[in-house]
C-alpha cells in the first residue's frame, strides 16, 4: 500500500501540473493579453485602416483594407462594421493576400448596412 | 480482488509513464495552440461631416447644343437638355470639392451624395441621362469639343417631373465617392435627354440671381 500510495501521489502531482500549464494557457486565449508560461502570442501588424465603396442607396458594399504588413500573409482578416453605441452592424472575413511590397485584402457580405449608420471599423487579425 | 491489485514494480513504472503520458499530452496540446497562432484586434472609428457646394466659386456649368456645334454658353444663366435626335442640348456641371469648408481626404468617402437641379421649365415628365465626365472640361465647351470627352458609366437619372420652377435632385453617391477617393477621376456629370421627341428641359445655372435657384451638391461624408 505504501507504493500504491506514493506512485497515485506522484501521479496525481504530475497530473496537476500539467493540468496547471494547460488551464493556464488556455485562460489566456481569452485575456487581452495572451500568455502561455513564458510564451507570448505576437501579432504581425500594430495597426490598420479601412475604406468602404457603396452604391447609390448609400449600403457599403465592400471594404478594402490596404497596407497590410507582408508578415500577415495568408491570415485571416475579420472586420465588423461599427454602429452607434459600438453596436456592430455587419461582419466580414477573407484571407489577407494580393502582397507586393504589402498585402490588400477585399471584405464583401456586410448584408445591408447604411454607410451613414457607420461608425468606425472593428478589425481582427488571426492566423498561423 | 486485492491480491491482484497489489502494487509490483512493472504496475507502477507502467502506471507513472501512463499518467505523465496524458499530462504531458495535455500540456503540449495547450502550448502548441498558444504558440502557434498570431492575434491581433483593432479599431478605427470614422468621423461624419456634411459639405454642401453651391455658387459660382464653386461650380462650373453649361450647356452645348448640336445646333450650333462650335458655339459655347458660358456665364448663362440656363442651361438646355434637348432631346431632338438632330438637335441635341446637353448640360455640364461640376464641382469642386477641395471647396467644402472643411476637407475631405482620399481616405474618407460619400455616405450620400444629392445632386439638385432648379428646373424651370419642361414640357412634360422626362428621365434625364447623369452621366459621369471622366476628362476636364471648361464652361466654354462647345458642342463639337463635348464630342471628344471621356464619359463613364451612367449611374444615376434625374426625374423632370411635369411642372417647372421646381427643384429636382439625383443620388450621385456612387459618383461622388469614387471622386474623393481619386480626385481627378471625374469632372462633374453630363445631363442628357436619350427619349424621343422634341422636348427641352431648362435648368437653372450657378449665373442665376437666386441662389436657392442654383446648382447644389450635397454630400455626407465620412473620414
Amino acid at each position: 500500500m505504501t507504493y500504491l500510495s506514493k506512485a497515485l501521489g506522484f501521479g496525481i502531482a504530475v497530473v496537476a501540473t500539467f493540468a496547471a500549464c494547460a488551464a493556464a494557457a488556455t485562460l489566456a486565449l481569452g485575456q487581452s493579453s495572451l500568455s502561455a508560461g513564458n510564451q507570448s502570442v505576437t501579432a504581425c501588424t500594430s495597426s490598420l485602416a479601412a475604406t468602404r465603396n457603396v452604391n447609390n442607396a448609400g449600403t457599403v458594399t465592400q471594404v478594402n483594407v490596404a497596407g497590410i504588413p507582408v508578415a500577415c500573409s495568408g491570415e485571416t482578416l475579420s472586420v465588423t462594421l461599427v454602429g452607434s453605441g459600438n453596436a456592430p452592424l455587419g461582419s466580414a472575413s477573407a484571407a489577407v493576400g494580393s502582397c507586393g511590397t504589402t498585402c490588400s485584402a477585399t471584405l464583401t457580405g456586410f448584408g445591408t448596412v447604411s454607410a451613414a449608420n457607420v461608425v468606425g471599423y472593428s478589425f481582427g487579425l488571426a492566423g498561423a | 480482488m486485492l491480491r491482484r491489485l497489489r502494487p509490483t514494480p512493472r504496475r507502477l513504472a507502467v502506471l507513472v509513464a501512463a499518467t505523465v503520458g496524458v499530462g504531458a499530452g495535455v500540456g503540449y496540446a495547450a502550448s502548441l495552440t498558444v504558440n502557434s497562432w498570431h492575434l491581433w484586434a483593432g479599431s478605427q472609428p470614422l468621423t461624419k461631416a456634411q459639405c454642401t457646394l453651391t455658387g459660382t466659386t464653386s461650380t462650373t456649368n453649361t450647356y452645348v447644343t448640336q445646333f450650333s456645334a462650335n458655339n459655347n454658353y458660358s456665364g448663362s444663366t440656363t442651361m438646355l437638355v434637348r432631346s431632338n435626335s438632330s438637335s441635341q442640348d446637353w448640360s455640364f456641371v461640376r464641382f469642386d470639392l477641395s471647396k467644402c469648408p472643411i476637407a475631405i481626404p482620399t481616405s474618407g468617402g460619400a455616405d450620400t451624395a444629392t445632386l439638385t437641379l432648379f428646373i424651370t421649365s419642361t414640357p412634360s415628365s422626362r428621365t434625364l441621362s447623369v452621366t459621369p465626365v471622366l476628362t476636364t472640361w471648361a464652361s466654354t465647351l462647345t458642342w463639337n469639343q463635348a464630342q471628344l470627352l471621356t464619359y463613364g458609366a451612367q449611374t444615376t437619372t434625374m426625374a423632370t417631373g411635369a411642372s417647372g420652377n421646381t427643384a429636382k435632385s439625383a443620388t450621385v453617391t456612387v459618383d461622388v465617392d469614387s471622386l474623393i477617393k481619386s480626385p481627378n477621376s471625374s469632372f462633374g456629370w453630363r445631363i442628357s435627354d436619350s427619349g424621343t421627341g422634341n422636348a427641352t428641359t431648362t435648368f437653372a445655372t450657378s449665373a442665376d440671381t437666386t441662389a436657392s435657384h442654383r446648382p447644389q451638391l450635397v454630400i455626407n461624408y465620412e473620414k
